[in-house]
């Protein structure tokens, strides 16, 4: 894993300058004030790099996050939206697993509602955000709850549709044996199907925590808010500031990988029959 | 088994015809009275008798047909209950929206949607082939390619195993919109950085799912094919793909879904004015709502197409697992 990472790095420098190499190429071309004499040496020195130079990367990451607590700073930005995101997901999550059950019990409901459920997801959250941000806002809603709601309308899906496949996983054999033991269905269910659907829960529970950081952050894009990692993309995105974007997508990236590995910890708490099997 | 079971599933349910059909109609006949109490009236002046006749018309109705439908949908098989549920709805929806006056700004009627779906057809068609074929189904198909070749790969070379596959496992669970913008700044407004958003959020789920669909094989079976002398390569065919599919299957049937919101959400970081994402947000900012749920519709029934297909691909060719073994 050691090796893949330095090797990755180490092609990282290279792939860089032959990157910026044109735009440098051309902005020297156009008789700008770089500073800089060739398009290599310049590279490195791009206001708007395609990829940033690391020292140019850790520049702003600096710049970006001292102090870690003021509301212009992006490490405050991205425990905001942790919170949306963690909020969604616990509405979603509670509700995936009651849809999950509904489904599984009830085939008429199933055949009455699973088109409906599948096309909502397709239904884009952006064009939604704003109607249910001024929906909410009249019954007093408003704030960090409407980008919560939002996460958890995106990230119920995947929980709703992993628990009702793993409802049904259980072997034929196994429920054959519990049918013998003269165990009602909710003994059945309780005993049997409610284990057998926690591997599913918790694949699709990492499915849905990076679906619920997409729903907030994509929410804060498109409904008025002052904070939040989705705030700071649209502004810098309007703004054209590359390397703001990429120190936003790090921390992006940091807090989605963090919301995974936290999930992934409860699971090897919870599912211990599994914490030996490669996964 | 199976077919004992379905046997047994219609006798039980075959007892009891019930008049669900006729229950349903009343239901949307009591709904379309509704409707049609407050049709000729304006948004805003609405009498409060009127109000208050479609408001019970509309509970009635409700209750008769989502009745109606349960007792319906116990015998009936597929779409048709799906639909009939959506018809309900939306006829209760129109007369909700129309005895409450609530202006078209805010949440327009779907008579006033389907008037503009069919007004702007030819714009949202074009804007659909734009973000549907050339964003995310090229994009989705170049991710599933990838993953799937990226998969092989990790599970014939160990290395590539324990080296890489953990940052399959890490960038998976980037946010894609957190993404979207460095990537439509350094592909361009054209579709290809679209599709190329599209392509890494399929790319992950497909990875992670298929070598652990791989691996995941049942030990039993490889010994037994050990044990019979089988190639290594039928025995890849014969245990390992098998087990994989339904992994596969669940990761392109979250990608189907994950795709057109990739394509949708990267339009919003910059076009070149074609695309439903870009429609959605220009007449959004222009408070053109039924353009908006138009082009909402279309791209639902899109990403609906889509993820029917890859389920009937599932249905052909996992039949025999478990989880669908009850779904039939």
């Amino acid at each position: 894993m050691l090796i893949v990472a330095a090797l990755t790095l180490a092609l990282y420098w290279p792939l860089m300058l032959w990157v910026n190499a044109g735009a440098a190429q051309r902005s020297l071309d156009s008789g700008a004030e770089l500073g800089c004499a060739t398009a290599i040496a310049c590279a490195t020195q791009l206001r708007n790099p395609v990829l940033p130079a690391p020292a140019q990367l850790v520049r702003s990451l600096r710049t970006m996050s001292v102090p870690p607590l003021a509301v212009t700073s992006v490490p405050y930005n991205t425990l905001v939206t942790a919170g949306e995101t963690l909020v969604g997901l616990l509405i979603a999550t509670v509700l995936g697993i009651l849809l999950a059950v509904a489904l599984v019990t009830s085939r008429a409901f199933e055949r009455v509602t699973l088109p409906w459920l599948i096309a909502s997801q397709t239904v884009p959250v952006i064009a939604l955000a704003p109607m249910l941000a001024v929906v909410l806002g009249q019954y007093g809603v408003q704030g960090w709850l409407p980008k919560a709601l939002i996460a958890a309308y995106i990230a119920f899906f995947p929980v709703a549709v992993g628990v009702a496949a793993g409802l049904r996983s259980p072997d034929p054999m196994q429920e054959d044996l519990l049918t013998t033991y003269r165990a009602s269905g909710w003994q059945t269910f309780w005993k049997l199907r409610l284990p057998a659907s926690l591997p599913f829960l918790f694949t699709s529970l990492k499915v849905a925590a990076t679906a619920a950081l997409i729903g907030s952050i994509v929410a804060e894009i498109s409904t008025i808010s002052f904070s939040g990692l989705g705030k700071m993309l649209a502004e810098n995105s309007r703004a054209s500031d590359t390397l703001a974007l990429w120190v936003i997508m790090l921390y992006g990236a940091g807090l989605g990988i963090a919301l995974v590995a936290a999930l992934g910890l409860i699971e090897r708490l919870v599912t211990p029959w599994r914490a030996g099997q490669p996964r | 088994m199976a077919s004992r079971a379905a046997t047994l599933a219609t006798d039980r349910t075959g007892r009891r015809p019930g008049p669900g059909g006729l229950v349903l109609a009343l239901g949307l006949a009591l709904l379309l009275a509704a409707v049609w109490n407050v049709w000729s009236f304006p948004l805003d002046a609405v009498p409060p008798g009127r109000k208050a006749l479609s408001l019970a018309l509309i509970v009635l109705g409700l209750g008769a047909g989502v009745s109606g439908l349960a007792a319906l949908a116990r015998r009936m098989t597929g779409v048709l209950p799906a639909l009939l549920a959506a018809l309900l709805a939306l006829v209760a929806v129109e007369g909700l929206l129309r005895a409450y006056g609530v202006p078209p700004g805010l949440i327009p009627t779907p008579t006033r949607v389907a008037t503009a779906l069919y007004r702007s057809r030819v714009v949202l068609l074009g804007d659909a082939r734009v973000t549907f074929v050339q964003e995310a189904l090229l994009g989705y198909l170049a991710g599933v390619g990838a993953g799937i070749v990226v998969a092989l790969a990790a599970v014939r070379f160990p290395f590539l195993e324990r080296g890489a596959l953990p940052y399959a496992g890490l960038f998976a669970s980037i946010p894609i919109v957190a993404l979207a913008p460095v990537i439509v700044k350094a592909f361009g407004l054209e579709w290809p950085s679209k599709a190329i958003i599209v392509a890494i959020t399929v790319f992950f789920p497909v990875v992670v799912n298929v070598v652990r669909g791989l691996q995941g094989a049942n030990p039993l079976l490889l010994d037994l094919m050990r044990t019979y002398a089988v190639t290594p390569a039928a025995a890849f065919r014969l245990v390992r793909v098998p087990s994989a599919l339904p992994f596969l299957f669940n990761a392109l049937k979250i990608g189907s879904t994950l795709a057109l919101i990739g394509a949708i959400v990267g339009e919003f970081f910059g076009t070149t004015g074609q695309g439903l994402g870009f429609r959605i947000q220009i007449e959004a900012g222009r408070f053109n709502l039924d353009i908006v749920w138009a082009a909402i519709v279309i791209a639902s029934v899109l990403g609906l197409a889509f993820y029917g297909a890859i389920s009937w691909l599932e249905a052909r060719f996992t039949g025999w697992h478990a989880s669908r073994r009850h779904s039939r």
